[in-house]
This record gives C-alpha cells, structure tokens and sequence, in this order.
C-alpha cells in the first residue's frame, strides 16, 4: 500500500454490467491525471472478454450522472477511490407505450437528454417532427397499481422492435425508401411491427373502455403533466425497472400534418399515431365535446375501422388515383367518340332506376293518416310516385331530392324500414317518409336517396358500395347476433358502443346509438382511410379545449389554487372551482419569462407591463417551464416547415437552468 | 311610338347585321378547332347569351336533321314575336317597380322528362331546339333586356340562309356543348347605382370568377370588398356569396317569380376577418377591438388558419332565437363551436357535455335579417338567420337568431362563416387580394390613355385630371380606398366625356352622398333618385359644381350611376347635334355590358338593368330641358370622347358604338344591349 502513496496512484474499482450484480467489480490502478478514455481502456483489457464495448458508458452512481468525457481527466471529474462506477451500455431497450395503446420495446439511449432520446427513438418508428413528442412516466399512484395488476393479468403484447437500429442514411427528416415504402416493411419481422404502428388497432370492448383511467376533473388532467419528463438523462442502469414502462406522448400542440398527398406515404405511421392519441384522448374523455361531435368520432372510427380490417389500408389511395384516370380516360374516349349521338342517349339512358312499390306517409300536424301505398320510380335525382304500375301520364307526386336531407328512420325488430326525407322547397321542408318492405330494398333506396342528395345519381360509382356500407350497418343494428345475417366478415362484428366514450355508452342503448352513427357515417362514408384519419384528427384538433395542458398553480398573493392552461398559443388562468377562463394571456404579446429556481416561481411578462408570477403545485415549475418553452420553440419553426431541427434553441428554450 | 318605330327598325337591322357577324364568328371558330375547342365554343355560345340544353342532345339533333331549317326558323320566329311582347309587357310593368327583377331563366330542358316540366306550354320541343341551337335570338332565356321587336322578315331570311349554311357545323358544335353539359344562365346584375349588367353565367363558373369578369366590365377597384350580393325582399334578408360557391347553384334555389336580386357591391364585412383579425379573434368587446400590428396581423392568421385545422373564433353569449315558426323570440345563451351552433339548457352548465346542438352548419347557408324589427317584432335589428338555401319564404325551418348589436352580429355572422366554410375562406381571401393587386395594376395600365386624354382635355376645378393622375400610380389592392378613389375618378373621366360635366357634377355629389353614409348596403335603391333628378337638374347645377372637385361618388358604381349622363348625352345631341342621330346615341348608352373595360359602360348598364331608370330615361328625353352648361368641361368633352371611341372598339372591337350596324364583330352584349336600345326607344316613344 505504501507504493500506492509514492507513485500517487490509487485503485478505482468499476462494476461491469455484463458480468452480472454478483460479481466482484474489477480494479484498476489509476491516477487522478489518466483520462476517461484511458480507463476504459485498461479496464476493457483487462476483463479479456472479446466484445464490441463502443457503447459502453461509465455511470457514477452516486452521483447520479454519465461521466463519458473521454478527454476528461479522473481528477476533473473529481472521480476518487470512493466512486461507485458501473460500466453499461448506453443504449438499452425500454418499453414504450405508443399512443394506440400497443407496447413496442425499442433500443433508446440512457446517456443523453430526453430529448435527444426521442429523436432516437423517432427515428427508429420513422415519425417526424420529435420536438413535438416527449416522455410520460407510467401512472404509478396506488390506484393505478390495482388497476394495473388487473390488466397485467392479459398478457400483454409487446412488439419487439430492439433489432431495429435505425438504417444508415437515416437523416432527421427522415428515411424514404427508394420505391417509397416505409424501410421496415423489407423484413417480415418489420413488417409485422409496421402494421401494429400504421395500421389502426380494432376497437376495443366497452367494458374495457369503461375500466380505463379517465380524468374526471381538471385536477386530474393537471395530474398527468407532473410524469412528463424532458431533460433529465434518462435513466440510470438502476432504476430501469422502475422506467422500463415509458408513454410517448405528443405535446398537443401544433402538430404539422402534412395535407399534401405525396408525403401522406411517408406519414403514414405518424398520421396513423396522431390519430390513435386523439381517438383516446376522446374516447377517455381526456378532451370533452358534445353528443354531436361524439357521433361524429364514433362515425369516423367506425369507418377507420372498416376500411383498415378490410385490408384496404394504403392501398385505397392509390387505387382510387388509378380509378380516377381510368374514369377520365374513358370520359375522353367517350368524348372524341361522342359524334355518334347514341353514345350520348345510351349514356344518359344507362342511368340505373329503382322501381318499387313502397308506402308513403307525410306526416302533418293533426293528420293521422296511415302510409299510403305507390308505385315509386326513382330516376336520376327524382322520385315520381304513381297509382300503379301501370305508368300513366302525370305521376301523383314528385320529388327532387337534390339537397334534402336523408334520416334513417329503422327498427329491426320491428321490421320497419323506414327512410324520413326532408326535402327543401321555397316554402320550407316537405317532410316525406318512404316506409320500405325489406332490409334489401331499403338499402337500394337508402343509398339512391343520399347520393341524389349529394347531386349524385345511381349511375355514380360510389353507389353499390353505398348499399353495401347500409347493408352491414343494418346488421351492426341487428341486436340478435344468432340470427340468420349473422356476419360473414367479422369486421362488421363492431359494438357501436366501443366507439363513444364512456358517458355516452352510458346515456344510450345501442339501438339508439347506431341509429344516430349511421346519420353521421353517410357524411364520411366516401372519404379514404388517410382522409378519415385526418378528419379525425382535424376534428379534435377544433374541439375548444384541444391542446391545453392544466397546471394546479399559485398566482403570486393569492390564497387559493388556480389552474393555469398552457395551450399552444395562449396562457389560460381557470377558476378551480368552476372552471370558467378568468383571463387569457397570447404568447405573441409576451415579452420574456423567467424562472426562480430557488423559491420555484415563473414569473412572466407580457406586452403592456403586465405581470404575473406564479409557483406550481401539481408539477415541478421546471414542467411549466419547459411547456412554455416547447411551445414557443414550435412557434418558431420555419413556416416552410423546414425539416432540420435547431437543437440548440430547442435546448435553449427548454433547458432552464440545466442548459447553461 | 312611330318615331321609335323608325328608329327601332334602323336598330333591328343593325342588331342583325350584329347577329349575322357573330354567326360568322361561330362558325369559324367551328371551322379552325374543331375537336379541342369546346372550352371555346362554349364561350362563344355564352357571348349569344343563350343557354344550352344538354340531355336534348339527340333531340335536337334530331331535329335539326329532320326537319327543315325553313321549318325551324319560322317556329323561331313565331317564339320569339310571342314571347317578344310578353318581355315587352314585362319590361313595362318591371319598370314600375322599384326592384327589377333580376330573373333569370334555367333554359335547360330534359326532354327525358317532359311530363315533368310544366313550362312552356307551347311547344317545348322547338324551344329546345332554339336553345340548342344558340340563335342569339332566344329572348326568353334573357332577362331584360329582352327581345326588341324582331319585326322584318329580311334578316330573317338572310340569317336562314347562313344558318343553313353553318347548320352542319353547328351541329357540330352542339354535340360538344351537349357533351359538356353545362348549364347556362342569363343573370342580371345590380350594381351599385341604379344599372345593372347582364351576364352569362355557365353552372361550373364560381362566383370568383364572376367577380372578375365584372371587374372587367365595371371599373372598380377590384378591391377585395366586392362581392356578389343577394337578397331576399320576401324575407328580408342578404348575404354575400362566398368567392368559390357557385352561382348558378345558388340561382336555381330562387323561384321562377322570384323577387330576390343579385347585386354587385362593396361589404367589408366580406374580408373584415382577415383584414383585422384581432377583432375576432382576440377582442371580447367593441371597447377592445384595437388596431394590431400587420405583422401582428399575420401571425395571428397564419396561426387561425394555416395549421391542420381552422380555429373557430370562440363565441359565446345571449342571443335571441325565434324557430319552428314561432312568433315570440326567446333569450338562451348560444356558443359557437366548429361542429355547429350550440345552446346551454336551463339549468345546466356550459360545459361541452350539457351543450344542446342548435344547429350544424351543413345545410345551412347564413344570411343578414334587414329591419326584423318591424317584420317579426325582433328585439333589435342585428338579426341573422340561418336557412337551407332552397327555402325561400318564411318557414319554420328557418331559424331566425337576433344579436344586441352590430358588433355581436359581425362576430356571430363571421365566426359561423369560418365554422362553415373553414380553410376555403381563407384561400378565397387570399386569391381575391391576389386578383385586386393584379388588377388595380391592370387598370391602371389601361387607363393610361384615357387618364392621358382626360388630363389634357379637362383642366377642370373638379381636380379630375389630378385624381387621374393618381390613377395611374399603381396602388395596391391593399388599399382599397385609394383604389376606389382611383377608379371613381377614372369613371368620372369617363362619364365626362359623353355628358356635360356640370350634370355629372350635379349627381355626383349626390350620389356620393348617398353612398358614402351607407356604402354600400342599398345600392338598388339608389338609383331611383336620379331618374326624378333630371327634371330638377337646373335647380341643382349650384350644388353640384362644389361637390365635383375631388369626384365625391364613392363607388366605381356611382360612376355607373352615370345613368343620369345618358339622358344627357341625349339632349345634348339633339341640341349640339354632334352627331346627328339620336340613335345612334342611344345605342352608345345601351352597349353596356359588352364593353367590358370602359366608359361607354356606364350608360348602358344603366339604361338596360333597371325598369325605374328606364322610366327616368325615357321620362327624361321628352321635357328635354337640355341642361345647358357644359361649362368648362365642353372641350373636354369632344377631346375625351375621341379617345375613348378608339378605346372600345380596341378591346371590344365594337364600332357599334358609332353605328350599331357597323360591329359585326361585336359580341354577344352588343346584342343585348342593341335589344335594349329598341325596346327602350320604343317605351320612350310610348312615353311621348
């Protein structure tokens, strides 16, 4: 031990992890002036195990922080004998929650901020724009955990994306594949994990729903933030059980969608993500909106559902391209052609019609007439109702339906079919019902009767597949499933209920509910998968509350709590107690903001010399901060929506006290 | 009556000649493009003002083969003699109204259907076959400016002969119109001052595009405040049409006897939401409402518009409602969402969950409820309603909603507008703003030369060579005053050339007057003050002459008003005997439309458009107190009107002008104008 003294050399002893908790720490003789990078090496050396170490990191772990400065010396660490080091990889998987509720395992680096892990991590699921996405710590209150020990009970699917390093070449805009597909569809495991990532997941029951964790006040929706977490390193080697379960969760903010069709191919996972979030978000009522916008969702889901089951998927965008030059194609034909005048009458006379005898009722006030039987001829956009079959002269009655508005009017049980048209007129609405005698003709009516309200006629292509979305939709309405309809595709097998939240499936019955899905559905029953996702997602996006994030804070003087709500372009200041907006404050009008780490107050200054200050209850003011922060660092994003990412300024806005 | 009728003859043989000129024109265009072209053809067709049929396509065809062309044209003629004398009498009861029609016909027949149109009752097959046809004469399809008395049988006969000429390549022609299938309209168009214009609409074209073309033939400031207009004088109310809707759309929810009106003015309202933003999005109150930053500005718009979705303005407050055809209104407190109109229930909270959907704005269009006070007891007169655009009359189905004041009104009526048409708001804005740039820069390029003339000519104490001057700086569409300032002035020049200046000073101050208090809001109103003005005109001369200086008329409109000059110009003729013709003045006035670029517009628009200003016309010929003093003017007035002869006939290539014979080449307008110009000679003949 004396020679220790006299060359001034000491031991240091590192735990290595791959060589298990167990065994010895390996000990080096080092001095205070051999640098990190030395120490690595003699310790690689002298473990005599033949493996790439590159990623290996040396953790301090008392003091809680990566020592990776290569150049650095021990001594300017302040690294002596006492130091607890480990020696880990720097990259490890986790478990990631993704916004459709499914669990992937990814390789993400513990050595570097958060931020820069996202990227990480962005990379590999091949989404854009990580600045707007960050990590949520798993809900870990004791009510949670029963809850959650339930769930564990269902094993759970993870996808296993470990082996998925992000492909070379990789920038952060992000990897296109040569012929457009997305890079993990070259391999069959790859491709497995894409359709969980592009692909919507089926509704789930609504039973399940109704067990999930909702927020049930603004509290709790403060709740959530205080798990968000942003800087720190991740983790250390040592708490990786605890973070193992991690959510990636947007910042609801100014999430750019991109619209233009050509990129839509490479969003397809983000589109596919930022839709799953907002479906939940609804769905749990993280977000409020009202029964009209619940059918609404309910309407969309039902038909991202359909199209995703039915192995439409991508595909439908460019097939329905194709069918578009196609029809164009032959509309030219027609038209060079079109010296020969019987083109034109065969084509004005190809128009399909529905000949029928059907009831009709008008229903008026004081009137309690039955429904009366026609014959009904429905051509082009017009229904003419005649005595007979027998064709004479002038019909009985005829209606244009161009413009009206079509309801459903069915009870299955019942065997009534029925179709309410209000048909606008100068004077107002004709209320006209169409009583159907079967399931079959209803659907041929139906579907004729909304497209001519569309200014469309039978001959449009959208026709049979009309009918068709009726005819399944009956079915869904079809309480008893034993019944001889019972479904040949299982993707009709959708409880109308899984659509609407919680609230809702408790206010109505599922009769009730499809009744008022099916009005919604015929608004989007044409739209394309991508379309609908983006109505979806457009939809929420317009919902009032939409992007607020609540904070339970303290306002400088005052005595009770209040809840401030950071959206992204506006501070809101709520009233706890009723939950009114009590004053709204625009970023654009803010001067500066600035944090006191000491006695955790933000204090911000707007145009005006209007000042307010406030410390955090819910969350830590570092949170707060780094919202602020996040969001005006969106604001800055080039309009172009330039691609490269200002870290720095990122870092900057964010980092508080830490980036310095 | 038998002077006009020796005038109107001179007319109609002119008009044929016309007529004969622009078959060549047709037939020509046939000859050179024969399968491309029927983007063209179509315009040519819309310059006859006719409407097309599309499903008669084998009918007519039919027909045309079948039958004798002899045949065709005597039905031809025998439709249009009928129907030439109801216009008359139409024309004559219309002008004692104070609203003219702007009635349009839907020419489009299905021969499919027969039994389903009750029309015509006599022989619809050979109205179709005019239509398809596209003889310019189908008076029935036009509005007004009807059908002058198609009287000699000569022209006829010449037109037989080239029509049996052309008959293969029309037919020609007309197999592609029918393929194209577009539906046509004859669309009258009130403008600011008592004229009005007459259009061709063809159902693909958007109100955008109409806008422009009026642009082209009115010399406004394309600023982005104008807008199409409609209202509804059975329910009392108006809303501009949104830039991309479509107009024949719109145009067929009117009634066959429809009162409503389709007017071409100035609402800032239209834009407010993106010329000052903040008022919407971030003042709560009128006391808040200040001035921002353009950069401000921008921001915040880009922020409300440019991301995935569009921000709906947050709106909340009492409103009062009357629906389901009840009389009384009801206070309830409304929010505004950008899934509908929603409302709180009694008792309950405003919480999205408790929220009672009042209506979604699908099938709904809004428009402004004018004097619901008096009409339904409302509580103010800041009403809105909401309809289904086919309704047209008072119905429960309408629900009527009622705001404090006008500032809550502009908010709801805009914000329901932006839940409505979201994003498309904002592209029609920017198109439009891009369309008065290039515009204003347009025309001022075109007005260089006249500007010039003017200046020269008139050294007048009115200033107007000095505003002119300023015309041709180019202003930017961003600012639509000095735009507007610009276009009066050069409208002024214009209407100076032919009147005196001094009857141009005498209405124009009042003119200005009147519009400047309430921009635009009335414009059909307006105009009946002239007509009666003439009469008067001495007493007013003192008035005017203060006011001419900085040309007070607000609106290019006013300038049209110039509705006035032309009775002038009619006197003055007869007294300075310029030219010595009182036709061939007239038919200066009436070639309104047509000419789309300048002056010559003023007078026609006005004389053809509305009923009333007829009346005045012709009302004023007769007690021809030709108002004297063409002061200082005078020579201006010969000098301006060479250049502006020229000016027309390179743009428009009309001499017409001079002699309505002369413009073979004229287009379609001429047509229609010369038709005015007869019928109106012979109500003025009437008159007398």
């Amino acid at each position: 031990m004396a020679l220790s003294g006299i060359d001034a050399s000491w031991e240091l002893k590192i735990a290595v992890e791959e060589t298990g908790p167990e065994a010895d720490p390996i000990t080096l003789r080092v001095t205070g002036d051999i640098h990190i990078g030395g120490v690595i090496l003699q310790l690689v050396d002298k473990m005599e195990i033949k493996k790439n170490w590159s990623d290996h990191g040396l953790w301090w772990d008392q003091k809680r922080c990566w020592v990776l400065k290569t150049n650095w010396t021990l001594d300017k660490y302040g690294i002596q004998a006492d130091a607890k080091l480990v020696f880990v990889s720097q990259h490890k998987a986790i478990r990631l929650q993704l916004p459709n509720l499914k669990t992937v395992k990814v390789k993400a680096c513990f050595s570097s901020p958060v931020f820069r892990s996202v990227i990480g991590i962005c990379k590999i699921l091949n989404l854009r724009h990580p600045e707007e996405l960050s990590l949520l710590r798993p809900v870990e209150d004791p009510n949670q955990k029963k809850r959650r020990k339930e769930k564990d009970l269902e094993p759970e699917e993870v996808v296993d994306m470990e082996s998925f390093a992000t492909p070379r070449g990789i920038q952060s805009q992000g990897y296109f594949h040569p012929n457009g597909a997305h890079y993990m569809r070259d391999t069959p495991e790859g491709e497995a994990a894409y359709q969980i990532l592009a692909i919507s997941q089926p509704s789930v029951a609504p039973e399940l729903i109704a067990k999930m964790y909702r927020p049930s006040s603004l509290i709790d929706k403060a709740q959530i933030h205080s798990r968000m977490s942003r800087h720190r390193g991740l983790v250390s080697h040592t708490e990786l059980a605890r973070f193992q379960n991690v959510t990636i969760r947007p910042l609801t903010t100014n999430l750019t969608v991109p619209l233009l069709s050509p990129l839509r191919q490479y969003d397809v996972v983000r589109i596919n993500q930022l839709y799953e979030q907002s479906r939940w978000a609804v769905l749990l009522e993280e977000i409020e909106c009202t029964e009209e916008e619940m059918m609404m969702f309910a309407a969309l889901q039902y038909h991202i559902n359909k199209c995703s089951l039915s192995g439409e998927a991508e595909e439908v965008h460019k097939s329905s391209e194709f069918d578009e030059v196609e029809a164009a194609l032959s509309t030219l034909e027609v038209n060079l052609e079109g010296s020969n005048p019987n083109d034109v009458l065969d084509s004005i006379t190809s128009i399909p019609e529905l000949r029928d005898n059907l009831k009709l009722f008008r229903p008026k006030k004081l009137t309690l007439k039955a429904y009366k039987q026609y014959w009904f001829i429905f051509k082009e956009m017009t229904i003419s109702c005649y005595k007979n079959q027998e064709v004479f002269g002038e019909p009985i009655q005829q209606m244009n339906l161009k413009g009206c508005e079509v309801a459903p009017d069915v009870n299955i049980a019942a065997q009534k079919f029925c179709i309410k048209l209000l048909i606008p007129a100068p004077e107002g609405m004709n209320e006209v019902i169409l009583r159907c005698e079967n399931e079959d003709q209803y659907a041929k009516w139906m579907a004729a009767c909304r497209l001519a309200a569309k200014s469309k006629t039978m001959a449009d292509s959208s026709y049979s597949s009309e009918v068709q979305n009726i005819r399944s939709f009956l079915r869904l309405q079809n309480a008893n499933p034993s019944s001889q309809l019972a479904s040949d595709t299982n993707a009709e097998d959708i409880n109308t209920k899984s659509l609407v939240s919680f609230r809702y499936q408790k206010k109505y019955k599922i009769k009730q509910l499809t009744p008022r899905i099916l009005e919604a559905y015929q608004n989007v029953a044409q739209l394309s998968l991508t379309e609908t996702k983006m109505k979806f997602i457009q939809a929420w996006q317009s919902l009032p509350e939409f992007g607020l994030s609540y904070f339970v804070v303290r306002f400088k003087g005052q005595r009770k709590d209040e809840v401030l709500g950071i959206a992204p372009n506006r501070l809101i200041r709520i009233d706890l107690g009723v939950g009114d907006m009590v004053k709204m404050w625009r970023f654009n009008t803010m001067r500066q903001w600035n944090v006191n780490w000491d006695i955790r107050q933000v204090a911000i200054e707007f145009d005006e010399n209007i000042n307010i200050a406030f410390s955090c209850v819910t969350a830590d003011c570092k949170i707060v901060h780094e919202y602020i922060g996040g969001y005006i660092f969106l604001s800055t994003r080039g309009k172009e929506h330039s691609e490269t990412l200002n870290e720095e300024l990122f870092h900057k806005l964010t980092g508080g006290h830490e980036a310095l | 009556m038998e002077s006009g009728g020796g005038n109107a003859s001179d007319d109609i043989d002119a008009m044929f000649s016309d007529l004969l000129g622009e078959m060549d024109l047709l037939t020509q265009s046939l000859g050179v493009d024969t399968i491309p072209p029927e983007s063209a053809k179509l315009n040519q067709d819309s310059e006859f003002k006719l409407s097309i049929g599309f499903m008669d396509v084998n009918e007519s065809l039919n027909a045309l083969e079948d039958t004798d062309l002899d045949a065709l044209m005597a039905d031809l003629m025998q439709d249009i003699n009928a129907t030439e004398q109801v216009c008359n009498a139409k024309a004559l009861a219309a002008s004692s109204q104070a609203f003219s029609d702007s009635e349009f016909w839907n020419s489009t027949k299905t021969p499919d259907f027969p039994e389903f149109y009750s029309e015509p009752p006599a022989s619809p097959r050979r109205y179709t076959e005019l239509q398809s046809l596209d003889l310019p004469p189908p008076p029935p399809d036009v509005t007004l400016p009807p059908p002058p008395p198609l009287e000699p049988p000569e022209p006829l006969t010449k037109e037989e002969q080239e029509a049996r000429a052309k008959a293969d390549k029309i037919k020609l022609a007309l197999e592609k119109l029918k393929e194209a299938k577009v539906k046509k309209l004859v669309v009258k168009v009130l403008m600011n001052d008592s004229s009005s214009k007459t259009l061709m609409v063809d159902e693909r074209q958007t109100v955008r595009e109409i806008l422009d073309n009026l642009f082209e033939k009115s010399h406004c400031d394309c600023s982005v405040d104008w807008c199409l207009y409609e209202k509804n004088p059975e329910l009392q109310i108006e809303r501009f049409l949104e830039d991309h809707e479509n107009l024949v759309e719109t145009l067929s929810h009117w009634t066959r006897d429809s009162e409503n009106t389709l007017l071409f003015v100035e609402r800032k309202e239209k834009y407010a939401v993106f010329t000052n933003p903040q008022n919407f999005y971030i003042a709560k109150n009128k006391a808040e409402g200040k001035d921002m930053k353009e950069k401000n500005k921008g921001a915040l718009l880009e922020e409300c518009f440019c991301g995935t979705s569009v921000i709906v303005p947050e709106l909340e407050g009492a409103l009062c409602v009357k629906e389901d055809g009840k009389k009384s209104w009801k206070r309830r407190y409304f929010l505004l969402r950008a899934s509908g109109i929603y409302y709180v229930p009694k008792g309950k909270t405003k919480t999205s969950r408790d929220l009672v959907c009042f209506i979604q704005f699908e099938n709904v269009n809004i428009y402004y409820g004018m004097n619901y006070k008096a009409k339904y007891k409302a509580p103010t007169d800041h009403c809105f309603i909401l309809k289904h655009p086919q309704i047209q009359k008072d119905s429960q189905y309408v629900k009527y909603l009622c705001c404090d004041d006008p500032w809550a009104l502009q908010q709801w009526v805009t914000g329901i507008r932006i839940g409505k048409y979201n994003k498309t708001l904002y592209d029609n804005y920017k198109v439009a703003v891009q369309k008065a740039g290039l515009a204003s820069r347009w025309a001022n390029l075109s007005n260089v030369e006249p500007t010039k003339s003017s200046i020269s000519a008139a050294p007048q104490p009115n200033g107007h060579p000095g505003q002119l001057q300023q015309a041709l700086n180019p202003v930017s569409s961003a600012f639509p005053q000095t735009c507007k300032q610009e276009e009066k002035r050069t409208y002024n020049a214009d209407t100076n050339y032919p009147p005196p200046p001094a009857h141009l000073v005498c209405q124009e101050p009042m003119r200005g007057e009147v519009e400047e208090l309430p921009p635009p809001p009335p414009p059909s109103f307006e105009p009946s003050p002239p007509p009666f003005l003439p009469p008067q005109m001495p007493a007013e001369h003192s008035r005017p002459k203060p006011g001419p200086p900085p040309p007070p008329t607000r609106h290019f409109p006013s300038a049209t008003s110039a509705a006035p000059p032309p009775t002038l110009i009619k006197r003055k003729n007869s007294g300075a005997s310029n030219e010595p013709k009182p036709s061939v003045r007239f038919v200066d006035l009436p070639a309104p439309p047509p000419d789309p670029e300048h002056f010559p517009e003023p007078p026609p628009d006005f004389l053809p458009p509305p009923p009333p200003c007829f009346n005045s016309n012709s009302g004023g010929p007769p007690p021809p107190p030709p108002p004297p003093p063409p002061p200082p003017s005078n020579p201006t007035i010969n000098a301006v009107k060479r250049p502006l002869v020229p000016r027309r006939s390179d743009n428009t290539g009309i001499t017409s002008n001079v002699r309505p014979g002369g413009g073979g080449s004229s287009d379609k307008p001429d047509l229609m104008s010369d038709l005015m110009k007869v019928l109106q000679k012979k109500r003025a003949a009437l008159n007398e």
